[in-house]
């Protein structure tokens, strides 16, 4: 579904990412893991078309993700979460989750100006669409209330749903349990889980915590400085000395416990 | 054409002073001031009192007013633009803007609307260097740019106080951390910022008129002169201000006093649409995501 | 909401209803009808601004310009080509629209403090340009206009400007409540989401530049022919920053803020014109206190006021969301 040709990006004398060669197949939960600086972020702002790549190509169904704007990647199905919480701080949670649906609502500027009832419906059937969504993540009492003002893990969550709002095919989670306690990791588990088997949604995760990536992932894909180290899946990478090495340095022969 | 090119720079010399208080300002605390030209003209009208009122000389009454200008820059900083600082980008604008209206306000109720003349510095005839006239207040007018902006520039580059300035702007919260007392230094910085523009304010005054809106023209020139240098490079600043003084005495010459203006704003929007960063910095760094 | 008697839509009616009635109880003053004309004129060209500047985060000090764009389309078209007023006023929206792509379109590459510059640069451009270009606006005379034989009187042209801003209201109601008034506030918080979320910044930034001109240059219309007389001394920088003073002390991202500030900041000169100066300073001092002191706008006052008598305080919230996290986590329905 999405495929990483040799790509790489990099920075006035950075190279952030070289030589990424990835296939990520439809339908499955794909990690993306490795410390941090390994060039992972950078490969979903890649996605996104904030970055231009230096060399190489991305394919998403085919389509060369090359000649598209940032905003008209939702236009294809792919959606995303950011690691830094990218809201509309001053906005209501309904208000930022109907602001996810704006790629799919017609825009004439007559009907806005004139409240036409296309517009009333249009805009009855998002909200309902919002609820469901609020009601997922169990949010539903703090619809109105400004997304600043809700804690951290809630605002992960918020960013979340925003992405889902659109039914997307491939949804980006950069890092979304960073900042959130056992419990609250548990139920994104379960809810990324929920996005493979009941929504059909194929999910790109970034992420540190290993439980969970060990635990909801299909396969996963190691990076360090910006190569791919390592592939394959969870039990395989686990076991792979490269990325033991990467994470722990190197493992001395006669290690004590 | 000479003679235009060199009223031109004089003209530049007093926007590229304006500039570089502007371009101090913002470099050092982040806020873009609007309010730059009036506080120059309260200065300015100081110093017309000291001069009229007080019968001082000139030189005792712009050394005073001088004073003041520090004076009513830290006075600003700290009554006003210190609770701002983490306030969004349009409410530090507003504020300034606020400081504009009030002080225009002010200074009207004292010192009323009907302009009047202000005494030059250095009296006497234009002499001739070439083909070109040029009065001693003009020489008076370049020398005390030459000094204010080398000054400066060995200030900010060379020593403690002007690098504990450069730290500040970069990162806050490290400075803080480093020790830097960073009220000191916005006070430093406003001050000078303040003096810089009173004596832009100073030098313009002999040359066009004393009044409440006597800094408009000069304002938005050193806006434009600032834009030029990217609203980062202090050099720029000054070099942006001769640049812009001839461009706006050329297009006054040739074509109409009005349309100078109106050519520095188009000049404004050609240089910012192609190189926001301006012509006399590097190109930013990217932002990450 | 049950026993209230006061709540907002009540406000709005009676408001109207005051505003149809007012000529009669100022017993048809020119004077006092102009003032509401003005404030109603100013009203306009304050929601617009706020379109842009509360809810799009571009900050424009220049939006004067569009106002005398406004008048001199008006006035070049009916004084020396004899258009009605039924084109006259169109078209002084599509001029400052097609106008404000020159500001439009850099502010996609600038921000803040750069589009400031910029914006002020047109701002103070727009007068010096119909001082010069004396071949279509006479320059320094200005042009004298002429109301259409219908509603030549004053009772009668009030009224249509009357109902032209009562129409410009709803329809900016219309947009600020829908899918481009939460993209234009998406681009305010985060361009980045924005885009993320399908939204062409690029594209929707010339768009809210274009829809605040088109509206404030109907504005400036409707001003031509309330004082018959158009002239390079009726908007100036000054009028910019009144404008801006008015939305931010109002509120910003609001409608019913922007309307207050603009009586507010039409009603003070006319009071305090008397001491020159005094205006400029009553002005800046409200904006000052305004900005130390309540940055979000006396129509934030107002909203305290409901929240309190809901019950509700918007600033326990938060210590209530950090608690309860801690206890219960949200039920992830699966």
């Amino acid at each position: 579904m999405l495929k990483f040709d040799d790509l790489t990006v990099k920075f006035a004398g950075l190279t952030a990412v070289s030589g990424l060669t990835l296939d990520i197949p439809e339908g499955r939960i794909y990690s993306i893991i490795g410390p941090n600086g390994a060039g992972k972020t950078t490969v979903f702002n890649c996605i996104s078309r904030f970055y231009s790549p230096t060399s190489g190509t991305i394919e998403f169904e085919g389509r060369d993700l090359a000649q598209i704007k940032p905003h008209q990647v939702i236009g294809l199905g792919i959606s995303r979460s950011f690691q830094n919480v990218e809201l509309f701080s001053k906005m209501s949670v309904m208000d930022n989750l109907l602001t996810g649906l704006h790629s799919t609502l017609s825009h004439n500027i007559i009907s806005i100006s004139l409240k036409l009832p296309s517009i009333r419906k249009t805009e009855v059937e998002a909200r309902k669409k919002a609820n469901n969504i609020l009601d997922m993540f169990g949010l539903t009492r703090f619809a109105n209330e400004k997304v600043e003002n809700l804690p951290y893990g809630y605002q992960k969550m918020v960013d979340i749903g925003r992405a889902i709002m659109v039914n997307p095919k491939l949804i980006l989670l950069d890092e979304p349990v960073a900042g959130m306690n056992a419990a609250e990791t548990d139920k994104l588990c379960g809810l990324i889980l929920h996005l493979r088997n009941q929504m059909g949604i194929t999910v790109l995760l970034i992420e540190h915590d290993m439980s969970l990536v060990m635990k909801v992932s299909d396969h996963i894909t190691v990076m360090n400085f910006g190569e791919k180290i390592a592939e394959g899946t969870p039990a395989e990478v686990q076991q792979n000395s490269a990325v033991i090495e990467a994470y722990l340095g190197e493992v001395e022969v006669d290690a004590e416990a | 054409m000479e003679q235009i090119i060199v009223s031109g720079l004089i003209f530049g010399c007093v926007y590229g002073l304006a500039a570089l208080g502007l371009v101090l300002i913002f470099r050092t605390t982040g806020l873009v001031n609007f309010a730059h030209g009036e506080m120059a003209m309260v200065t300015t009208f100081v110093a017309f009192t000291f001069l009229s009122y007080f019968q001082l000389s000139f030189f005792i009454s712009f050394f005073l007013a001088i004073v003041f200008a520090a004076l009513f820059g830290i006075a600003i900083y700290f009554l006003l633009i210190r609770r701002v600082g983490d306030a969004s980008h349009l409410n530090q604008l507003v504020l300034t803007l606020g400081i504009f209206l009030a002080i225009h306000g002010i200074a009207g109720l004292i010192w009323g609307h009907t302009p009047a003349s202000f005494p030059r510095a250095l009296k006497g005839g234009p002499i001739q260097l070439g083909p070109i006239f040029i009065s001693p207040n003009e020489l008076f007018v370049l020398f005390v740019t030459f000094i204010l902006a080398s000054t400066l520039f060995v200030l900010f580059r060379f020593t403690r106080v002007g690098l504990a300035m450069r730290a500040s702007s970069q990162d806050l919260t490290a400075a803080r951390l480093m020790g830097i007392n960073v009220n000191f230094v916005f006070m430093v910085t406003w001050a000078s910022g303040s003096i810089l523009g009173g004596i832009a304010g100073l030098l313009t005054a002999p040359f066009t008129f004393l009044g409440v809106s006597m800094m408009y023209d000069v304002l938005i020139m050193a806006f434009a002169a600032a834009v030029l240098a990217g609203f980062l490079s202090l050099p720029g600043a000054v070099f942006g201000g001769l640049i812009i003084g001839v461009f706006g005495n050329l297009v006054s010459y040739y074509w109409a006093p009005e349309m100078a203006l109106v050519c520095t704003f188009v000049l404004i929007i050609v240089v910012l649409y192609i190189r926001p960063q301006g012509i006399f910095s590097a190109p930013e760094a990217i932002k990450k995501v | 909401m049950k026993g209230r008697i006061f709540n907002r839509r009540t406000a709005v009616v009676v408001f109207a209803i005051f505003l149809v009635a007012y000529p009669f109880l100022v017993g048809q003053s020119s004077y006092f009808m102009g003032l509401a004309a003005m404030t109603a004129i100013f009203a306009i060209a304050a929601m617009s601004l706020n379109l842009l500047t509360g809810y799009g985060g571009q900050i424009s000090v220049g939006q004067g310009g569009f106002l005398m764009l406004g008048t001199y389309t008006v006035a070049v078209l009916s004084a020396k080509l004899d258009m009605p007023i039924w084109v006259t006023i169109p078209a002084a929206g599509m001029v400052a629209s097609v106008v404000s792509l020159i500001v439009g379109l850099p502010a996609v590459r600038l921000k803040g403090h750069f589009l400031a510059v910029a914006t002020l640069g047109f701002g103070l451009s727009i007068p010096e340009i119909a001082l010069n270009w004396k071949s279509v606006t006479e320059g320094y005379s200005g042009l004298p206009m002429t109301r259409p034989d219908a509603v030549s009187s004053d009772l009668a042209f009030f009224y249509v400007i009357l109902a032209v801003t009562m129409i410009v209201t709803w329809i900016l109601l219309n947009i600020s409540n829908s899918r481009l008034g939460r993209a234009f506030l998406a681009i305010r918080d985060s361009e980045i989401a924005a885009a993320a979320t399908g939204i062409n910044v690029a594209g929707y930034k010339t768009i809210m530049f274009m829809i605040a001109a088109f509206f404030t240059g109907i504005g400036g219309g409707l001003y031509a022919y309330w004082i018959e007389y158009v002239s390079p001394n009726d908007f100036t920088i000054m009028t910019s920053f009144f404008l801006l003073a008015m939305i931010v002390v109002g509120g910003l991202a609001s409608i019913w803020g922007a309307i207050v500030g603009a009586i507010l900041f039409t009603v003070i000169p006319h009071f305090a014109d008397v001491y020159v100066g005094m205006t400029n300073l009553l002005i800046g001092v409200a904006v000052i206190l305004i900005i130390l002191f309540r940055p979000a706008g006396l129509i934030s006052i107002g909203e305290i006021f409901r929240k309190n008598r809901k019950g509700q305080n918007t600033k326990a919230e938060p210590e209530r969301f950090e608690q309860s996290s801690a206890k219960e986590v949200p039920d992830v329905k699966i």
